[in-house]
């Protein structure tokens, strides 16, 4: 499985009265990943509209593991696993820079659906061919 | 498979039951499965997420091709209209095919 990672600091604004990140700012720091790997295959959600998609998410998942602090320097690790429906799965892992443990572990499923909402059951295309190559890319070993 | 796409009988308790095993369904089985009641919303009450699945389930088993929600609201209206669809399809992927061969 291929990762690909991007690092952010935790800023104060982030973290809540005991001095943890807010849990809610996890769901930000997943896109900060999924923006980093879907730049990678032109699949941004501008060039998939250009292609006449959307992506919206239908379901999220987090375990959170430990509390990320203010200032703590954190690695985002972002990775798809291939789907056996038409859907992208993302998967993700926010860990601590300084020792590569794991705070919180993640995922996430969306649909594809046509700009004018209509659900598509099959990729083809453009689309295909972009969405192929992600997989392709973080499914090798 | 073309045995039982022939037979509607059979293609119809065959898809009841694909459906229960492809989407997990735990509160009904096959049997109680009414033919004609709609698969989303106020009959089976699936979502669209369980649409993805049986259009897997339906290419797996019957190498027919539902691409999109547009074909698929017709397709899974109610497993009898399913079971029409399969059989409305297949034969037309049988008779390419042997134009095909022939």
């Amino acid at each position: 499985m291929q990762w690909v990672e991007t690092e952010e600091t935790v800023r104060f604004n982030e973290v809540d009265e005991w001095g943890m990140a807010w849990y809610g700012n996890y769901m930000a720091w997943f896109e900060v990943g999924r923006m980093a790997l879907l730049e990678r295959f032109d699949l941004m959600p501008g060039q998939m509209v250009n292609l006449g998609f959307i992506a919206p998410i239908i379901k999220l998942t987090c375990d959170y593991k430990k509390p990320a602090k203010c200032g703590d320097r954190i690695i985002i690790r972002t990775t798809v696993f291939k789907p056996e429906i038409a859907a992208l799965n993302f998967i993700f892992e926010i860990v601590l820079q300084a020792d590569r443990s794991v705070l919180a572990r993640g995922e996430t499923t969306q649909v594809l659906l046509t700009t004018d909402k209509k659900m598509i059951y099959r990729l083809s295309g453009e689309l295909a061919e972009r969405v192929n190559q992600l997989i392709d890319y973080c499914c090798q070993n | 498979m073309e045995t039982i796409v022939s037979d509607t009988n059979r293609l119809r308790t065959f898809l009841k039951q694909m459906i229960v095993e492809t989407l997990k369904l735990e509160d009904i089985t096959a049997e109680k499965i009414d033919g004609d009641a709609p698969l989303f919303k106020e009959g089976l009450g699936l979502d669209s997420i369980d649409a993805l699945e049986l259009v897997v389930a339906v290419e797996k088993h019957f190498n027919v091709i539902i691409e999109d929600e547009n074909v698929g609201k017709e397709a899974f209206a109610s497993v009898n209209v399913l079971a029409g669809f399969i059989q409305k399809m297949f034969s037309g992927v049988s008779k390419s095919r042997m134009r095909l061969s022939g």
